[in-house]
């Protein structure tokens, strides 16, 4: 296990130098100048040309890859053009609040999912099954942030009520400060829900129908054994590699939902960046959700050890 | 007349496309303000506003963005400021004294100005509440001149140089005579600053250097979620500002904000200039009863440029098509911040009132560009041999959804003409960056009004400046342009720019779209406040107060 760890790590190096190249050029390719988006509409020749060399970009681009490269091997990112702090502290200060809205969301998107999934599996073809699966259905097929803009504005229009829209961080107020990421993380759970749900159902099903789950039956076991020992740790296998995918998408749907309450993450982050040209941010944001996606299928990888102890590495 | 240099974001724009109807501009119809002349000013509590952008960062010589000057304008001082309150009309922008507590002109091109004795900078490292003297104003304005990539430069480039022959003098030579220049002193980017803060941090880009002169101190930023202001207790003015404090919050999602003002979050409305969106009206009246309003045009509207040296343009017939085909009654119809209610817009946007002349009096060729007119336009393309034009339009979606549905009307208009608009979507930084220079094919549909100084309006049509997208090069109105500039006297002048803006109707070098009608709101409990177009908050909410 410990050398199958060693070697993704070492598999993982090139995959990040590879990603770090397209972090890096992708953003340039964008078509538009952010000298020419830092000065708006007013900027003159010489203006532009004095800009662009005070912030390095009339470097060579291969030159300006390999110092960014330095910089992120020594743990820097560098500095925003436009504000000039650093990327690295922006990011120190941002990630926490993505990570918790999107654990919060994976945390509910799984307690609506699992037990779901498996009383649909469990009364299959009866009428919860129907409603479940239609639930389902709708999560997926109906956006997060039309969901989202109605639960901030019906509750504001019928009672004059609002969930809260100012940031309060935890050491101000612990209490407020988890309550403002709950109605965001369950909206932004529903979706992955329902993905999860289906799988849920679907690969317990199969499940039950194996060998031996059927001699689990014919032992005489009680149905909680059967469901829930004898065949849901087989049956979450695929569900736990689905769930290292919805981390990457519970971080990009992130994006939407910090800005709708108005949480400063690093999906509002990455957004201005990316409207704003601002290549040292879109480069430091986009490789640490590259690490964390590498990571966490490293995790997933690892997982499957303890729910299977048949798999090996 | 105020010169705000800083702008919008291109993507505002658009969602305050709109104006005013006139009546109720002028405060008498039915949003009228509340009058506060016979109320008694109250001390103390916090102002609560909404902005939907992060300030870029905090340097006002280094951005023309609104999301940095409207902050600073409650820390900051200037030279000469518009005037506020309740009594103020919006679009109309009296200058009175800032810092400046009189001010001459010798000649045409020099200005002496006495500043007010006693000022002083906010008790805060490294300026440690020292008095301001005839010297920081100085730096200020050659730091304005002279710092690399200022985006602001051209407001005072007449300016050949500032002097400050005593403590309490200012004393500005002008390069040529430029009759606005008292107005662009007033423009939310000339804020005098700190020289210690410049020293100590390298620039002005960092919260912590925001050191004024104005009426509340910054007391914090916490990036994307708020910035805070307490009130400056040795501010210059006695007895003001009112507030204890300033929070902006920064809310990016318009759904989200409004529903914070619903419940009460907000003192103002959630909208960028304190507006709501007409559509949204009702609700807020029936939730918040007694909600203050008043209706007020708002500088920005649509604009098209075209290659007014290439076929098809060349032909003055042509552009007089385009134009007489576009409904301007049907764009503001179908805008959700005006609802119907705005106002067409010839040369000088119909905001500025003052300057901008009324349709009914451009010639008879300028006024029939607003009669949407599809049959004469089509005959006008057929003598011009131009009949089913297909002609390449760029914008960019980056405007928002209201914009892109104006846009939708604009083609469809045309089609009525039997002008076919191919559509070409660039993303919103690669447009700013290139068709806003003129790097386009043959047209573009943009937007305008990130100033609100006439004279301004004047540039795109002055050979050799960027911003002249059509490429227009005509002497006649060079002339015009440059002699209303060395007009002092404000009747000459204001005739020179009535004749200036009837003779481009004429010439159509570009289109103009209608501006909307804004709501500016308010809650019930807030006192002597005024809507007004430009980035100054600071000004407005200083001689407002809270009556709670």
């Amino acid at each position: 296990m410990k050398r199958y760890v060693f070697r993704r790590l070492l598999v993982a190096i090139p995959s990040l130098l590879i990603a770090s190249l397209i972090v890096f050029s992708l953003p340039r390719l964008l078509p538009g100048d952010v000298v020419q988006l830092m000065l708006e509409e007013k900027a003159y020749g010489k203006d532009l040309d004095d800009l662009r060399a005070k912030l390095g970009l009339n470097r060579p681009i291969y030159v300006q890859y390999f110092e960014w490269l330095g910089q992120v091997v020594r743990g820097e990112l560098g500095e925003s053009l436009w504000t000039r702090r650093p990327v690295l502290e922006e990011l120190t200060r941002r990630l926490p609040v993505s990570l918790e809205l999107g654990v919060l969301a994976l945390f509910f998107s799984l307690i609506i999912a699992i037990p779901i999934g498996i009383l649909a599996a469990v009364r299959q073809d009866t009428l919860a099954d129907y409603i479940t699966r239609s639930m389902a259905i709708l999560g997926l097929s109906v956006p997060g942030f039309w969901i989202a803009t109605l639960a901030i504005l019906l509750p504001a229009i019928w009672w004059g009520w609002s969930p809260p829209i100012q940031f309060t961080a935890l050491s101000v107020s612990p209490r407020a400060h988890v309550a403002q990421f709950l109605l965001p993380a369950f909206i932004l759970g529903i979706a992955s829900a329902a993905a999860i749900m289906r799988l849920t159902r679907g690969t317990l099903l199969e499940v039950l129908r194996q060998d031996y789950v059927r001699t689990a039956w014919a032992k005489g076991l009680r149905e909680r054994m059967v469901v829930l020992k004898h065949s849901l740790k087989n049956a979450l296998i695929p569900v736990i590699t689905v769930l290292g995918i919805q981390v990457a998408q519970i971080l990009g749907g992130t994006v939407i939902f910090e800005s709708i309450f108005g949480l400063p993450g690093m999906g509002r982050f990455l957004f201005d960046a990316i409207n704003q040209r601002d290549y040292p941010v879109i480069q430091g944001v986009n490789l640490l959700i590259v690490t964390v996606v590498v990571v966490m299928n490293l995790v997933v990888d690892a997982f499957y050890a303890f729910l299977d102890p048949r798999i090996r590495y | 007349m105020d010169q705000t240099a800083t702008s919008l974001t291109r993507r505002d724009v658009l969602k305050l496309g709109g104006a005013a109807l006139a009546a109720t501009t002028l405060g008498i119809g039915p949003l009228a303000p509340q009058p506060a002349a016979a109320q008694t000013p109250k001390r103390g509590g916090t102002f609560r506003l909404r902005s939907h952008v992060a300030p870029v960062h905090f340097d006002p010589h280094q951005t023309i963005a609104f999301s940095t000057m409207i902050p600073l304008s409650l820390a900051y001082s200037r030279l000469v400021k518009v005037k506020a309150g309740s009594a103020v009309v919006p679009g109309t922008q009296p200058i009175e004294g800032d810092l400046a507590e009189s001010w001459e002109r010798h000649g045409d091109n020099v200005y002496v100005f006495k500043l007010k004795k006693g000022v002083r900078w906010h008790n805060r490292a490294p300026v440690n509440g020292r008095e301001l003297t005839a010297e920081d104003v100085r730096y200020s304005y050659d730091r304005f001149l002279t710092i690399k990539g200022n985006p602001n430069k051209t407001i005072l480039g007449m300016v050949d140089k500032v002097e400050a022959p005593d403590k309490y003098t200012v004393k500005f030579t002008l390069s040529e005579p430029n009759a606005w220049f008292i107005d662009r002193l007033a423009s939310t980017s000339t804020w005098v600053v700190a020289k210690e803060c410049v020293d100590q941090h390298g620039d002005l880009k960092k919260p912590e250097s925001v050191v004024g002169t104005g009426p509340w101190m910054f007391k914090g930023y916490e990036p994307n979620v708020r910035m805070s202001f307490v009130r400056n207790p040795n501010y210059f003015v006695p007895g003001l500002p009112y507030a204890d404090g300033v929070e902006i919050i920064l809310s990016q999602d318009p759904a989200a904000g409004f529903a914070a003002f619903l419940a009460g979050e907000f003192d103002f409305g959630p909208e960028y200039g304190m507006v709501i969106r007409r559509s949204d009206l009702d609700i807020a009246q029936s939730r918040v009863k007694g909600l203050g309003m008043r209706d007020y045009i708002v500088v920005f509207g649509g604009i098209t440029a075209m290659k007014i040296d290439q076929e098809p343009f060349k032909d003055v017939r042509v552009r007089r098509a385009f134009a007489m085909s576009q409904n301007w009654q049907e764009a503001l119809e179908t805008n959700a911040w005006s609802q119907g209610k705005g106002a067409p817009n010839p040369l000088i946007p119909a905001a500025l009132k003052e300057w901008s002349i009324p349709i009914g009096q451009l010639p008879q060729e300028g006024r029939r560009l607003y009669e949407f007119d599809p049959a004469g336009a089509r005959k006008l393309l057929a003598e011009a041999g131009q009949a089913g034009v297909k002609v390449p339009i760029e914008t960019t979606p980056g405007y928002g959804p209201d914009w892109m549905d104006a846009v939708q009307v604009a083609l469809r208009n045309w089609k009525q003409a039997g002008i076919e608009g191919d559509l070409k979507l660039k993303e919103y930084g690669a447009f700013v960056s290139t068709a806003l220079f003129g790097k386009f094919d043959k047209m573009i549909l943009t937007l305008r009004g990130a100033t609100t100084d006439p004279d301004t309006y004047f540039i795109p049509f002055l050979p050799g400046e960027p911003l002249n997208a059509s490429g227009v090069n005509d002497p006649k109105l060079t002339e015009m342009i440059k002699i209303q500039r060395r007009t002092f006297d404000d009747k000459k002048r204001r005739e020179i720019v009535y004749d200036i803006q009837r003779y481009a109707s004429q010439q159509v070098y570009y289109g103009y779209g209608p501006s909307v009608s804004a709501v500016g709101a308010w809650m019930p409990y807030v006192r002597n406040f005024g809507p007004n177009i430009g980035h100054d908050y600071g000004g407005r909410l200083m001689v407002a107060w809270l009556d709670k």
